[in-house]
């Protein structure tokens, strides 16, 4: 009985551990020049918000937490987002967000771009603004 | 890789490795056997656990891991390396790579090429043509010179009904964007009424069906408006509470009816006029409308209007007021494409006496998606006036109703397989019915 509980209680434990890493949702962030809302976050995704004032807006992928960032903020799947993106740029010449591999690449390009707007795994530290 | 995505993919290893492992031992003889199995199998998960965290540790503080491969001066001395992780190696040079190319600036990376090709089949009745044939392929360039200038250039080839290449320039755009409310393009572009013509043009891959509607069709290939324009287009949009409203406003060159014979009436094609409008005409248009947000996310409600003069070559020249307006909605939500569109053409014979004419063509689309299907219908009729010189002139201009269904299966998000069966019954110039059963893979890139 005793192994038993063992056994359960190493089961509930990996659910914990599985459970804690999918819950880890994107944080955005954006460039100390820039101001964003949330709503804004999107259209910039989407490619409906490209200036602000001044600044033209500049969004980079994260491709270790995009899975997460498109079902959390934009409520699009992969493949419906590269749709989106393929029917903009054919309609309105845009391009799509260039790919960053890592976190710390994409809190590098937003710290040095003033319009730079991106989103992260993890806290991101200082230097950026947190879209909340 | 970050320390944290680190630390999950070695997890994830840990747990593929254990999962199999405690499955594995479901296959033990007695429950007694099973939990020994289980409890023998975790003690070496465990032991794994506590290595792969070590090697964890190491990583995180830098520690040389494989000596052998950058080998310090002293090597030859050193103590006996630690065995090297082929994997994680494979990993990190991988993650260099692909971070070295994310980070080239956008001036080394050259411009990307976009584009659709497609490939089908018609059967049809006696007296059509069948047979395999070749659709369009077409490239696309967005090159940026700065924030605010873009270029759009479209370069399409596609079989002519004789059998030839025919390439075209499909549009040609360079734009300002002064900000989110103003976009101004001048050049050869598609001109914005409606949703269909800028939404899927050429973009046989995007678009759910084969056929577009025919009176939507391009100028040499049927349609009896013109889709493309030279001159100057503004577009943006602007947020408000319940959705965002945009806009487009265009003026350029009138097109011209240019009569394949010009003593036989009815063999006229629409010229959209790239090199200057014959009558010093200008089309002038505009598109408006509302994407709502919230419940009614996803849907675009839209009305256009255009009005343009256009004379044909015939021996005997016509000339008319074409005044065109209507409304479109598009619903793009739930796995649902809704799709309709009309247009009321109220046109003004300027150069005889047959005074104003009325005429009507609309359609309507439906398709849901149910995985990497797509079923759809599409109803569309055109009533034209054959007493307005506008269309009588035009090879294409006769009035019909046509009901489509189909099918498409997406092989993969770029590639696209398509059947579709389509009634048309022709009922002023030409009477009677034809039918065509039409497939094609559609690919994007």
């Amino acid at each position: 009985m005793l192994r038993k509980c063992h056994l359960h209680a190493m089961a509930i434990a990996l659910a914990v551990f599985c459970g804690a890493a999918a819950a880890d949702g994107p944080v955005i962030i954006t460039n100390p020049a820039l101001t964003l809302s949330v709503d804004d976050v999107r259209d910039v995704y989407l490619g409906e918000k490209q200036m602000a004032g001044n600044v033209k807006v500049m969004p980079v992928e994260n491709a270790s937490a995009q899975a997460g960032f498109l079902s959390q903020v934009i409520k699009l799947d992969a493949a419906k987002y590269a749709t989106a993106w393929t029917k903009k740029s054919f309609r309105d010449g845009l391009t799509p967000p260039p790919v960053k591999t890592t976190d710390a690449e994409v809190i590098d390009f937003v710290k040095r771009t003033p319009g730079g707007v991106g989103y992260v795994g993890s806290a991101p530290g200082a230097g950026v603004n947190v879209v909340k | 890789m970050t320390d944290s995505a680190f630390r999950r993919w070695h997890a994830a290893r840990v747990l593929a490795i254990a999962l199999p492992l405690v499955c594995g031992s479901a296959l033990a003889a007695t429950d007694a056997e099973r939990i020994d199995e289980l409890e023998r199998k975790l003690n070496e998960s465990a032991n794994l656990v506590r290595q792969l965290s070590q090697r964890v540790q190491e990583l995180e503080k830098g520690a040389p891991r494989a000596p052998a491969a950058t080998p310090p001066a002293t090597a030859t001395t050193a103590a006996p390396a630690q065995p090297t992780d082929p994997l994680a190696d494979r990993v990190k040079d991988l993650e260099q790579q692909v971070s070295a190319l994310s980070n080239q600036p956008d001036a080394d990376r050259g411009i990307d090429l976009h584009g659709f090709a497609d490939v089908g089949f018609t059967a049809a009745g006696t007296g059509r043509d069948s047979g395999a044939h070749l659709g369009a392929l077409d490239f696309y360039l967005t090159p940026r010179l700065t924030d605010r200038i873009k270029f759009l250039f479209e370069l399409n080839f596609e079989c002519c009904d004789d059998g030839g290449i025919g390439v075209d320039l499909e549009r040609m755009q360079i734009g300002y964007t002064a900000n989110d409310n103003l976009t101004v393009w001048a050049g050869r572009f598609h001109t914005p009424f409606g949703y269909w013509n800028t939404a899927f043009h050429h973009g046989a891959q995007l678009q759910t069906s084969i056929l577009r509607p025919k009176f939507l069709d391009f100028e040499d290939a049927g349609g009896i408006l013109p889709v493309h324009t030279v001159g100057l287009w503004a577009t943006g949009s602007v947020k408000t509470g319940g959705g965002r409203f945009g806009y487009d406003v265009y003026g350029g060159n009138a097109p011209t009816i240019q009569m394949h014979d010009p003593a036989v009436a009815g063999s006229g094609e629409l010229d959209p006029g790239l090199a200057g409008a014959g009558a010093r005409a200008a089309t002038l248009g505009g598109n408006v409308y509302f994407a709502l947000k919230g419940a009614a996310e996803g849907l675009h409600v839209g009305v256009h209007a255009l009005t343009t003069e256009v004379s044909d070559t015939a021996l005997v020249r016509n000339t008319t007021r074409v005044t065109m307006f209507g409304g479109w909605l598009a619903y793009l939500e739930d796995d649902w494409e809704v799709l309709a569109e009309e247009y009321a053409f109220r046109n003004s014979d300027l150069s005889g006496t047959s005074g104003r004419h009325n005429s009507n063509a609309w359609y309507a689309q439906v398709g849901r998606q149910f995985g990497q299907w797509v079923p759809y219908v599409r109803y569309e009729v055109a009533s034209l006036d054959q007493g307005d010189a506008y269309f009588a002139q035009q090879e294409s201009g006769q009035s019909y109703k046509r009901v489509v269904g189909g099918v498409r299966y997406d092989l993969n998000p770029k590639t696209a397989l398509k059947l579709e069966a389509q009634r048309t019954r022709l009922t002023d110039r030409d009477t009677g019915d034809y039918t065509e059963l039409r497939g094609q893979v559609a690919v994007r890139f």
